[in-house]
């Protein structure tokens, strides 16, 4: 088990959103803790909640249409829920901060970079602006570009995308905060680029120490990172292990499918990839049974009349499966 | 930046050229002259042609052209012309005795006073009106604001214009009927020298008449404009590092979201200029739009010509000064 202090306790997360096609069930009770200074993967297929969840851990999904419950979102002990917007936003971007999936977009294009990264030091730890320009230089030479104190004049379009994403990564380490959630950051970038920021949050996070929850569909960039993997599958968590146990031995059909259909080196050139038939679930309906039992190689009649919870199945280890994948009987 | 304004300056030319030469060809291609009537009654043919003989109307075209344009001792003629070059718009063939030049001093400033109380209504009314429209979206006010533009962008100034006299200035009696409360001289040229309730009384409707509708058209696309901007991910960005809501908006969303509105700023500008034609007109103003009209009736052919050449002067400025704000709200347009 993990000794070290839980500083994210998510408990029996939902969020939903309200369309005109009706309520859209984006996560549906999700549980897990993230421990100080570990870094968690969390990994699903596009639309099963990985990002929803994160974002209403910071509370940025706009309500209307969204509307989250839980049981307790507890950070460093206290429950976000009850906090007021003001207290949130001294959370939000401090303690907690997230850099996003497209850096082409997610810089202000009229402002400089130095302003937008100094923003968060003076509006959270009141800096003058001298003395946020010089911290603003430290954070660029700590993300690796070069001539930093020259680039803060520069606007986002004179950043190449991987500089642009490091400069994101620049304002989300401004104020050293607890736990910083990485929502796909590498995958509008092309490989190289994605391994080289990959290495730098792994560099700056054993210096500095924060939680990292890196949310990605990648399974390779995950394995390179994390201590500890969740597999998210339509708005819910089917399988949370640590690394070696995960990709080692996975208990969960889903789990399995996603790590069989990646390509390996001593895999033959003219074998086909094995691929996972059919589509996700609509979210549209909250199922009643196994929202994967459709495209399961394993299911059951008994996956048809239930939804299973997830459980402990080893130490640091929960499924939410009927099946034991192994012997391909009912648990 | 310097070297892209000196380019831009240096095109005017070839384009003032051009629409000086089609003024004058189709003014002249238009049946009838300038001294077929003095007043109800039509001229015997021998003073007509004493009188385009005095104006040099008798010349081939391109020499009147060449007159109008470059001035007659250049073309080695007898006449007084300096040409437009050396800033001589030469005489009104209507009003004997007025120059060109003349007639411009005295109705252009109260255009420009008109022209600039109207853009600048519509830039007030126009942007907040679209910031909060689009800040309170799908809300009463929204929808109030929305409708409201609606209507006034659909509403002619023609049409507006008399709604306006006859409600407020016939059944309410609050300004008058008709005129313009300023007189010359003016300050550097154009500024009223009073700002006083003679002025204000009688500008209020006229400027409403011209102004509302680029007010309403500025407010729909800043509202659009703005919505659009709310919904990028550097928004997102913004809130992320726990800015206040008004500061998201007003550090990271406005700046973005004016580049369209100031765009537009050009045609609204352009359109303000030619709706005071008809906005002077029926509120009897003595400005340069009424006068235009007016001597495309007369067949005033320099006033025309001297005219037209004035809106474009002031159009491709317009647009000239439109295009370096852009360049100075978005950091990616750089011009080179």
């Amino acid at each position: 088990m993990d000794n070290r202090e839980v500083i994210l306790d998510i408990q029996d997360l939902h969020a939903r959103f309200h369309t005109q096609d009706g309520v859209v069930h984006a996560v549906n009770g999700i549980t897990y803790q993230v421990h100080a200074g570990e870094t968690l993967g969390i990994v699903g297929e596009s639309g099963c909640g990985k990002s929803v969840s994160m974002l209403s851990v910071m509370d940025l999904l706009a309500k209307p249409p969204a509307e989250v419950q839980a049981e307790a979102i507890l950070f460093k002990g206290e429950d976000l829920q009850h906090f007021s917007q003001a207290e949130m936003r001294k959370v939000r971007g401090s303690n907690m901060t997230m850099i996003f999936q497209d850096p082409m977009t997610s810089l202000n294009p009229v402002l400089t970079v130095g302003f937008q990264i100094k923003e968060p030091l003076k509006l959270h730890l009141g800096m003058s602006d001298e003395e946020a320009t010089k911290r603003a230089a430290e954070l660029l030479e700590l993300v690796n570009i070069p001539e930093a104190e020259n680039r803060l004049s520069d606007f986002p379009h004179q950043f190449s995308g991987g500089m642009r994403q490091r400069a994101m990564v620049a304002i989300a380490l401004a104020c050293n905060p607890t736990l910083l959630i990485a929502d796909e950051p590498t995958t509008a970038l092309d490989v190289t680029i994605q391994a080289q920021l990959v290495e730098l949050v792994k560099g700056i996070q054993a210096k500095l120490g924060m939680a990292l929850i890196w949310i990605t569909h990648d399974l390779g960039v995950v394995a390179g990172l994390a201590e500890r993997v969740i597999v998210m599958y339509a708005g819910f968590v089917v399988e949370d292990a640590q690394i070696d146990e995960l990709y080692g031995n996975p208990l969960h059909p889903y789990t399995l499918a996603l790590l069989k259909s990646l390509p390996r080196l001593d895999q033959r050139k003219e074998e086909a990839l094995a691929t996972i038939e059919g589509l996700p679930p609509s979210l549209l309906e909250r199922p009643q049974s196994c929202p994967f039992e459709p495209r399961c190689e394993f299911a059951k009649p008994k996956c048809k009349e239930s939804n299973p919870l997830l459980e402990a199945v080893g130490p640091d280890h929960k499924i939410a499966c009927w099946v034991d994948i192994k012997t391909g009987e009912l648990r | 930046m310097a070297r892209y304004i000196f380019r831009r300056i240096l095109q005017f030319i070839p384009v003032l050229i051009a629409i000086s030469l089609f003024t004058f060809v189709l003014m002249q291609a238009i049946p009838g002259g300038p001294f077929d009537f003095a007043g109800d009654r039509s001229l015997p043919p021998t003073i007509v042609a004493n009188l385009e003989a005095k104006y040099h109307l008798d010349w081939p075209m391109w020499k009147q052209y060449l007159s109008y344009m470059i001035g007659d001792d250049i073309l080695g003629e007898e006449g007084g012309s300096r040409g437009v070059i050396r800033g001589d718009f030469g005489p009104s063939y209507h009003f004997r005795g007025q120059t060109v030049a003349d007639i411009i001093k005295i109705t252009l400033p109260v255009s420009a006073q008109l022209g600039f109380m109207s853009l600048l209504l519509a830039i007030i009314i126009g942007i907040p009106a679209g910031i909060i429209a689009a800040l309170n979206q799908n809300s009463w006010i929204d929808y109030t604001t929305t409708f409201g533009a609606v209507m006034f962008v659909s509403i002619p100034n023609m049409v507006l214009a008399p709604i306006l006299i006859w409600i407020f200035a016939l059944i309410l009696g609050w300004f008058p009927v008709a005129g313009w409360g300023a007189k010359p001289p003016y300050l550097l040229g154009f500024l009223p020298t009073a700002l006083n309730k003679e002025f204000f009384s009688h500008a209020i409707m006229p400027v409403f008449a011209l102004g509302t509708g680029s007010a309403a058209g500025i407010a729909r696309l800043t509202r659009a404009s703005l919505l659009q901007v709310i919904g990028e991910d550097y928004i997102r960005t913004a809130r992320a590092k726990g800015l206040r809501e008004r500061a998201v908006i007003v550090i990271h969303a406005l700046k973005n979201s004016l580049i369209p509105v100031v765009t537009i700023l050009g045609p609204a500008f352009a359109a303000l200029l030619t709706g005071t034609f008809i906005v002077e007109q029926i509120f009897g103003i003595n400005g340069m739009g009424k006068h235009f009209v007016t001597s495309v009736g007369n067949r005033d052919y320099q006033v025309i010509t001297s005219v037209t050449l004035l809106y474009a002067v002031v159009l491709v400025i317009a647009n000239l000064v439109v295009d370096i704000t852009y360049a100075w709200l978005d950091p990616r347009i750089r011009y080179d």
